[in-house]
């Protein structure tokens, strides 16, 4: 088919393609903005700078940093894992891992609540050791961390499956040692899928809401996160306080999200240089 | 080579610099104590006023500085949080049914309906807003029975509120104050529950969720507290306050929880607090705020905003919250019946 020769009916189409994304991403977003803005820059900002707001931001950067962290180290170990040995319950191991994206967030805090709740399963065990976990930081982490399993470990997968074996046999005739193999030779190549497994990672840990509530309790200055915030300040009719937060929420996200899709291109170009060096 | 073993460092350093700054929590000293308060939502505006007054006021006292943690749930919610660890100081609930939960699980040991006003510290009433103008002519309840009209109220199952609403319609039909609907008769009342339920639109999981969707142009009229009213008016909102003829007096306990203060050292700043909550100048930012005040000083002054109700009951009209819990929101009870009859259509 010929790029040229496009049909009515394909531009159509691409114009309808145009006008879902479009539509249904930016014009939210361009409201949101017209709201936060909408008594002036001002407010704004004083939002931004009140210290219950700071401290809801900087836990939840807290915990999705650390939830990226762990993620990161555990996801590529366990993808590594399911792709490079095979034992008894793989297949089920596989599929556990999707369970996080089929259920609900608020489903999941309640579930950490029978577990680590004043009467849940564990309290017998964390009560007399002065460890607490529900209304607390380690409660909102531990279902930060569930809601967000199978990002990494998704996107490791694949790439894992597909790393070249012959590299790293030649490199082990060659002498190398393990730790050199995997840096020299696994590394770079798993090195693209990683920043983008801790992208996705990291939006979906600063954005989680439902879970993290009913964990966390929703307490001012302690276990408050940027979501509950922006939900509370909402409730409270603060709505400029609650866009500005919003946006700066959003604008964490995009960030991140653009940075991994540069480094994505760039990546992207210096294997392509490499392979044109290699036929040459 | 060397970026890629930094690389794993700074995400190892990470984790221990970030499990170690997370870890710090306060304890009470000589100079600062901490306070827990897990209320319903609807006040939170009145504690946002109430909370610095007290913080002054203690700290002239004894020199000793009060820091507040706050959370705002659903009064449901807030207490089965409560039960499930959350180690509030202070909670201040919509409804007592809410707070004996708590009692229940052994967490509040002491009487606390022994105080002069039985552990109320707020009360409201269960009234409509209406759109500006009253375009549909809603005057009593017997007016929310009728065809093609767009009613919201929360759900029963997740908020105080609802359960009020409900409360109100209910009595008020069983006691024979709605025109049209004969007194003493369970049944009729039933059906006239029905009636209304038939007319809900949106049943949203709390009272500020439920009135905001009133605002943002949802419905005809929001059945909710009368201090979701008054509260919407003073931020701009243009509805309208009508009170009906019948209505139940909503009664807001709040209470101290003997195994949080007495864990936390506390008692002595939450016994404080708890009396500062009753005097003249606290009652009156309740005022402010739309609230009905128990002090009968204060109460008087506000006379004016908080009109009378000709026919006011309480819910030991329906024999106490007991009877309640099982009459018309147990599983066979008289709410789930109607509710669900209006879902299957009936």
């Amino acid at each position: 088919m010929k790029l040229q020769k496009k049909g009515l009916g394909a531009w159509g189409i691409i114009l309808l393609v145009m006008l879902y994304t479009g539509v249904l991403i930016i014009a939210p977003i361009l409201a949101l903005i017209f709201g936060a803005f909408s008594e002036g820059l001002a407010p704004a900002l004083k939002t931004l700078g009140s210290s219950i707001f700071l401290d809801a931001l900087w836990l939840s950067l807290k915990i999705a940093l650390l939830v990226v962290a762990v993620q990161t180290l555990l996801g590529t170990i366990v993808a590594w894992i399911i792709v490079r040995h095979d034992f008894r319950g793989k297949a089920f191991l596989k599929s556990l891992i999707d369970v996080p994206f089929a259920m609900s967030p608020v489903v999941v805090g309640y579930m950490l609540l029978l577990l680590f709740g004043r009467n849940g399963f564990l309290a017998p065990i964390i009560e007399p050791l002065g460890i607490k976990v529900a209304f607390a930081t380690p409660g909102i982490f531990l279902a930060t961390l569930f809601v967000s399993l199978p990002f990494m470990i998704k996107e490791m997968i694949p790439v894992i499956e597909n790393l070249d074996r012959s590299q790293e046999f030649a490199a082990q005739t060659l002498g190398a040692d393990g730790w050199s193999i995997f840096w020299r030779v696994i590394f770079p190549q798993l090195r693209t899928a990683l920043i983008y497994g801790m992208t996705l990672t990291f939006a979906r840990a600063l954005g989680e809401f439902g879970a993290v509530l009913v964990i966390g309790g929703g307490i001012q200055g302690r276990t408050e996160t940027t979501t509950m915030y922006i939900f509370r300040s909402l409730d409270e009719r603060h709505f400029v306080e609650a866009y500005s937060a919003a946006i700066l929420l959003g604008s964490f996200s995009v960030m991140i999200v653009l940075i991994a899709d540069w480094v994505k291109r760039r990546e992207e170009k210096h294997q392509s240089q490499v392979e044109t060096i290699e036929r040459l | 080579m060397k970026s890629y073993r930094s690389f794993l460092l700074i995400i190892i350093t990470l984790i221990f610099c970030l499990t170690a700054c997370s870890s710090g929590e306060t304890s009470q000293s000589e100079d600062e104590v901490k306070l827990i308060l897990g209320a319903y939502t609807t006040p939170r505006e009145a504690y946002g006023e109430l909370i610095p007054l007290f913080q002054e006021y203690w700290l002239d006292k004894t020199g000793q500085r009060v820091i507040f943690e706050e959370s705002y749930l659903g009064s449901g919610a807030q207490s089965r949080a409560v039960v499930e660890g959350f180690e509030a100081d202070i909670v201040a609930l919509s409804l007592e049914a809410d707070v004996i939960r708590i009692q229940n699980a052994g967490l509040i040991t002491h009487d606390w309906k022994a105080g002069e006003h039985k552990g109320i510290i707020t009360t409201s009433i269960v009234n409509f807003a209406v759109r500006e103008g009253n375009p549909k002519n809603i005057q009593d309840w017997n007016d929310l029975a009728q065809p093609d009209l767009e009613i919201l109220t929360p759900n029963p199952n997740t908020s105080g509120g609802a359960m009020w609403n409900i409360l109100a319609v209910y009595g008020a039909a069983l006691r024979g104050q709605i025109d049209g609907v004969p007194g003493d008769s369970p049944e009729s009342a039933e059906e006239f529950l029905k009636q209304v339920l038939a007319n809900v639109s949106v049943m949203d999981k709390g009272a500020r969720d439920s009135i905001l969707n009133f605002e943002k142009g949802i419905g005809d009229l929001a059945i909710t507290y009368e201090n979701e009213i008054l509260v919407g008016k003073s931020s701009g909102q243009t509805y309208e306050r009508i009170i009906p003829t019948s209505t139940i007096l909503i009664e807001n306990p709040i209470a101290i929880i003997d195994a949080s203060v007495d864990k936390h050292g506390t008692r002595d700043a939450a016994e404080a607090f708890l009396d500062f909550l009753y005097t003249d100048q606290a009652q009156e930012i309740y005022a402010q705020h739309g609230l009905r005040v128990v002090n009968a000083q204060v109460a008087a002054e506000y006379e004016g905003d908080y009109p009378p109700v000709e026919d006011l009951f309480t819910v030991d009209y329906f024999g106490g919250w007991d009877q309640i819990m099982g009459e018309i929101f147990g599983e066979d009870g008289v709410y789930n019946r109607a509710i669900l009859q209006v879902q299957r259509g009936e």
